[in-house]
């Protein structure tokens, strides 16, 4: 389900390595940018100053529309986000407003964790898995696995986002839609 | 109405067919260091919020917290309670150096001030690393969790399942949050503190919830494992379950239907009925909207038996510890089966119509509660029970 402009990405590219290591299929991906066509971060109402939750927001529903077929009704995806610095963006924004003494904007607060963005999703695409983000692509997939294994997913959603921290650094993100193997259950060493 | 409600239909949670259990824990909160602290605070009913002193708040409308003295530094409790709950459980170093460490933070406290080029290092991984290594804990397959006020109630679910199924034969799993004047502002703008200074879960005239310190780690282990060392286990971890709404980003479904699924995978997986449930640690935020969809969670989980499961929810006391209150409210609940005595439900003031429930009121409730839940819910409409079994 690879396009050839994803490959190019080293988020994506990971996490198919990942999920391929997992023994996961991959039923849809997504990144950003794709080549040459993404520009600036499609902006998502309620969430400012940072590209974080739109990012995600973005890639993640590029992924579920790609999908060959919707999730079947009564089926359950969950979603699990990877970042190794979570919304630095945001955490320096409301940093900067306390050391200033200035007012802390309240859309700040519904931001300040990950599970807002994923909630948005949740709620737009019927989403009733568990909500997980951890730090590491590793992590995540261990996560996604082991959350089809128990049957508290039969679909795992999983978004990488890494914002640009430094100079020359651009944002990125990729998304993936896991299911089981074909057939049976995973078997692993932890 | 509430009698109308139906629970969707969801697919039967499985587990591997490993015993689970507890074999250590260590915590801080706003009634000092250690475990004995805080059962003996929480059991004493009265509640820990003063003044805040850590930061200034008076440009803020709400100036009160549960925060220990002083300057406590994250990395120094964490580190202390992690290593803490492994001397708890009889851990050698060669069993630390074999043992994973996740752990539920909100990010590096030094990340959003650190300047650009140094942030890198100050991710989450990095942090957990840091704590791994301090603890003489393996560095190989270490995770750090961010989900909000479910991160440690996910990890200790995650570590458990791992465990059931044999994937792993211990996991040490710690959460910390230490109330931080960049969070305390948040939570002030986002208008969401009690502004009377107390919380007050399923009640009438509740304000909001209020920010609490909160370290707390745990040692999940292998009931084989337990065995082989000869370490008696405080607890069976005997069920889990974690859900979603899929409802609102920051919204609870009003009905409750993801907590009552989660309840329902957890007491699944501990293989029991909502009649063999001696108590209930609630999310009980203390908010508005919070409550009363966790008390209609419940009363579509248990049936009936929800008049009689008597319910508390602690952070009404310690507070709300965000990305730790899964850890340190597991250990609230374990503290207190354990000796036979159920913390209060406090701050109440009198019977919300939306939230019937068989509330600790009054002093501590002495009773045999063979099977406790932990509930938490979080932000995105993520829920997460925990079922802890005395052994």
């Amino acid at each position: 389900m690879t396009s050839p402009a994803s490959v190019a990405s080293p988020s994506l590219a990971a996490l198919s390595a990942a999920a391929a290591a997992a023994g996961l299929t991959v039923s849809a991906s997504a990144s950003w940018p794709e080549t040459g066509t993404d520009g600036e971060v499609t902006p998502l109402a309620g969430f400012i100053e940072s590209n974080f939750s739109p990012l995600l927001a973005q890639v993640a529903e590029r992924a579920l529309r790609s999908r060959a077929q919707p999730q079947a009704p009564g089926k359950v995806t969950a979603i699990v986000m990877v970042t190794a610095l979570g919304d630095v963006t945001s955490a320096t924004c409301v940093a900067a407003a306390v050391d200033a003494g200035k007012r802390v904007s309240p859309l700040l607060f519904f931001q300040s964790v990950p599970n807002a963005v994923a909630g948005y999703l949740a709620a737009r695409w019927q989403l009733t898995g568990p909500v997980v983000c951890v730090s590491g692509t590793r992590a995540g997939m261990d996560v996604a696995a082991l959350l089809i294994d128990d049957a508290d997913a039969d679909e795992v959603l999983v978004v990488r986002v890494d914002l640009a921290v430094t100079e020359g650094d651009r944002d990125c993100a990729a998304a993936i839609v896991l299911t089981g193997p074909a057939h049976g259950e995973l078997h692993r060493t932890a | 109405m509430t009698d109308a409600l139906v629970l969707p239909p969801a697919p039967a949670a499985r587990r591997g067919t490993g015993s689970v259990v507890v074999t250590g824990a260590a915590a801080a909160s706003a009634y000092g260091r250690g475990t004995e602290a805080l059962v003996s605070g929480v059991l004493s009913g009265r509640p820990a919020f003063a003044p805040v002193q850590r930061f200034d708040v008076s440009g803020r409308r709400v100036g009160f917290a549960a925060a220990m003295p002083g300057l406590p530094e994250l990395l120094t409790e964490v580190t202390r309670a992690a290593g803490q709950a492994c001397d708890d459980a009889g851990l050698s170093p060669s069993d630390r150096a074999r043992s994973p460490l996740f752990l539920a933070i909100h990010g590096d406290p030094a990340i959003a001030r650190a300047p650009e080029a140094d942030k890198p290092g100050h991710g989450p991984e990095a942090f957990t690393a840091a704590v791994a290594g301090d603890c003489g804990l393996a560095q190989e397959g270490i995770r750090c969790y961010t989900s909000a006020c479910v991160a440690a109630s996910t990890a200790i679910a995650d570590a458990a399942a791992i465990v059931a199924r044999g994937h792993a034969d211990r996991v040490v799993v710690a959460g910390g949050y230490l109330v931080d004047c960049d969070q305390f502002a948040l939570f002030d703008a986002g208008r969401v503190l009690a502004d009377d200074g107390q919380v007050r879960p399923f009640s009438t005239g509740r304000r909001g919830l209020l920010l609490g310190d909160g370290v707390g780690a745990v040692v999940i282990e292998s009931g084989e494992s337990a065995r082989a060392r000869r370490a008696p286990p405080l607890a069976r971890l005997a069920g889990w379950g974690r859900t979603g709404d899929a409802y609102h980003p920051v919204q609870p479904h009003p009905e409750g239907h993801g907590m009552a699924r989660a309840v329902t995978a957890a007491m699944q997986r501990a293989g029991i009925a909502a009649e063999d449930l001696g108590y209930i640690n609630a999310h009980g935020s203390g908010t508005g909207q919070s409550d009363p969809a966790e008390a209609n969670a419940l009363r579509l989980a248990l049936g009936d038996a929800v008049e009689r499961v008597p319910v508390s929810s602690t952070k009404s006391l310690h507070g709300q510890s965000l990305e730790a209150s899964g850890v340190l409210e597991l250990i609230v609940t374990l503290l207190a089966a354990r000796k036979g005595m159920l913390p209060v439900n406090a701050g109440f003031l009198g019977t919300d119509d939306r939230c019937h429930l068989n509330l600790v009121l009054g002093e501590a409730l002495a009773v045999t509660a063979e099977f406790a839940m932990s509930l938490n819910a979080a932000f995105g409409g993520a829920n997460t029970a925990l079922v802890i079994g005395l052994p």
